[in-house]
């Protein structure tokens, strides 16, 4: 018999899951402090960090500015308007793709499963566009382009699973199926809707959905996505033993106290909501939610406990850093964060299906 | 805790598999459920652990229905050793018998030390402890029972149910299951297609042919060449050895060979 080389994880002690979190708790702050001083414009590393002081003590302590360095001038404006809410917002769509990745993972029993692989993020986007262009919803006050993006993410995420149980109980084949036709049609009515609108102003916007940007960051859009992610964490950290019990099926999960059940369609509406907010102020940003859950599992193992706290700060840190990536990789110029995601997520994607043990191999 | 069934009809996509079985198991009783292939076996005791709804009829805790109890709270009283446990995700074998906890807790209460000695415990008594670490997938089918019935263990249920518990094990692990199992003290009841395990460690024996109850009583009064021709159309014949158990000998020509 082999020896006990293969755990669930590199590392599967406990403390060593916790110190994890403690240091990704200290990185994600370090992070975001070390990325506002990348940029194209070449700002003195002081200058950034006393715009950020002095902003800090005037939100949180109400005091003045001093005048050098109020809002309108330009270094202000840059590091305050421009850089900060932007990495900001990257840290909290990292968190809330991470997060509904490792949830419709638990959903779908398949590691493959993806917010942008079941045409979820497609979804919001179309919601998102019908939204914009059409001005669907508006009556849904000011946040009424997130909550439609959320519209959509929902109504396709039910559609997935729907369409993949069609004929028998849902594989990862009929789910990835089920996931790109539906992400086509949304991606098609998208489209269609941009193509007849006719609208410049737009149509920019949303090729920026499409290719996903956190070009656009503001604070005030930053403020309802913040809270939907760190809610919508806060409420999957107290669900870690269901999401678990899920992994396991039906059966396994009624004999162990659990309907899964409803749990599964409030999860997706958590989750959705989560997607629908991030592509709301993002765009599609691909992959995320399946590569960062992955590394995850790889290091700590399936257990939810763990996975959840460490995707979400994980989640969060690698988009910062991508995006950091995004500005300093091209010179004089940046370029959507999704374009760089998908090019780190793709091939992860790809070795995942090939491997025998996941998904395609057997079970169902 | 008694575990009784009136009734029980079930149809599973659109065929009627059980046609009223009635059932009574006494506390601490171990009951085996016999029948050939296809006769209702797992379908009745889906029934009484609640992943199938019968048609008509009822099945009933210490006489009360089983549709009365919330989920959490009938997963306090029984515990399952189904067929079939594949995992897509690589859980770790403490984790996997872990979630024999669930049922005891509430949503934001946490893992104590008490659940984590219950697990060590359950792993003890399946002969586990070594393969806590272990990642469930990686371990032989034999191996995964013994895991799925610590996490069953851990349930700290009155109740057992067991499909087929032998099904993966060669013979030393099935004796010792089943040592293991009677050991227990608690109501059990396993559907079987071993007969001499069966008839070894049951008291009583319900055999089940086409959706209906053909006969129950224990062991050595049950099973005769008569009835086992009659529900499993082969030969056989019946011995008692010097300890007093019952062994069923089989012979070859799937009962026409030995016509007359």
């Amino acid at each position: 018999m082999k020896p006990d080389t293969i755990k669930r994880g590199l590392f599967h002690g406990t403390p060593l899951y916790v110190i994890t979190v403690l240091v990704l708790l200290a990185v994600l702050p370090l992070s975001i402090l070390t990325a506002v001083t990348f940029g194209t414009m070449r700002l003195p590393v002081e200058d950034v960090y006393q715009v950020i002081r002095f902003e800090l003590g005037r939100v949180f302590l109400g005091q003045p500015i001093p005048a050098e360095w109020a809002p309108g001038t330009p270094l202000h404006d840059v590091v305050w308007l421009i850089r900060l809410p932007r990495l900001v917002l990257a840290a909290a769509v990292g968190v809330g793709l991470s997060i509904s990745g490792v949830v419709m993972q638990a959903i779908v029993k398949n590691p493959l499963a993806d917010p942008y692989i079941l045409g979820i993020s497609s979804g919001a986007s179309l919601g998102a566009t019908v939204a914009v262009m059409l001005g669907v919803g508006m009556t849904l006050g000011p946040h009424y382009v997130g909550i439609m993006a959320f519209a959509g993410a929902f109504c396709v995420s039910m559609a997935v699973i729907a369409l993949a149980n069609v004929g028998g109980r849902a594989n990862s084949v009929k789910l990835l199926l089920a996931g790109s036709a539906l992400a086509a049609v949304c991606g098609a009515f998208s489209s269609f809707i941009i193509y007849v609108a006719h609208d410049d102003h737009s149509t920019a916007k949303i090729v920026n959905w499409t290719m996903g940007s956190l070009a656009a960051a503001n604070w005030e859009n930053n403020a309802a996505i913040l809270v939907v992610a760190l809610a919508g964490t806060l409420f999957f950290l107290t669900q870690h033993r269901t999401l678990n019990l899920m992994l396991l099926g039906d059966e396994s999960a009624i004999t162990l106290g659990t309907d899964l059940h409803r749990w599964r369609v409030a999860y997706l509406i958590v989750s959705s909501l989560m997607v629908g907010f991030a592509v709301y102020n993002a765009g599609v940003i691909g992959f995320v939610g399946l590569v960062v859950p992955h590394g995850a599992r790889m290091l700590f193992g399936t257990d939810h406990k763990k996975l959840i706290p460490i995707s979400a700060l994980a989640g969060a840190v690698f988009l910062v850093w991508a995006d950091v990536l995004c500005r300093t990789i091209l010179p004089g110029n940046e370029m959507p964060v999704g374009i760089l995601t998908s090019i780190l997520g793709a091939p992860v994607f790809i070795y995942l299906m090939a491997r025998k043990k996941y998904g395609f191999g057997g079970g169902d | 805790m008694k575990i009784e069934a009136k009734a029980v009809e079930a149809v599973l996509s659109g065929s009627q598999i059980l046609r009223g079985v009635d059932l009574e198991i006494g506390d601490r009783e171990l009951v085996g459920v016999i029948g050939p292939n296809g006769s209702g076996k797992s379908t009745l005791l889906k029934c009484i652990y609640r992943v199938l709804k019968p048609a008509a009829g009822a099945v009933y805790l210490d006489g009360r229905a089983l549709d009365r109890y919330p989920y959490k709270e009938s997963a306090r009283c029984i515990a399952v050793v189904a067929q079939h446990n594949y995992y897509n995700f690589d859980f770790s074998v403490r984790d996997v018998v872990l979630m024999g906890r669930a049922p005891h807790k509430r949503a934001l209460e946490r893992d104590n030390a008490e659940d984590y000695s219950i697990v060590a415990e359950s792993l003890e008594t399946v002969g586990m402890s070594a393969f806590a670490d272990r990642s469930f997938s990686t371990l032989s089918g034999g191996e995964q029972q013994r895991v799925i019935l610590a996490r069953a263990l851990a349930q700290r249920t009155a109740c057992l149910i067991l499909d087929e518990p032998t099904n993966h094990l060669d013979i030393k692990y099935q004796l010792q299951l089943m040592d293991l199992v009677r050991g227990l003290d608690r109501t059990v009841v396993a559907a079987f297609h071993d007969l001499n395990i069966a008839a070894m460690y049951c008291d009583r024996l319900y055999a089940v042919k086409d959706g209906r109850v053909v006969g129950q009583g224990p062991p050595g009064r049950l099973l005769t060449p008569e009835f086992i021709r009659e529900i499993y159309e082969v030969d056989a014949q019946i011995m008692t050895d010097t300890a007093g158990h019952v062994h069923i000998l089989f012979y070859p020509g799937a009962g026409n060979a030995r016509e007359g």
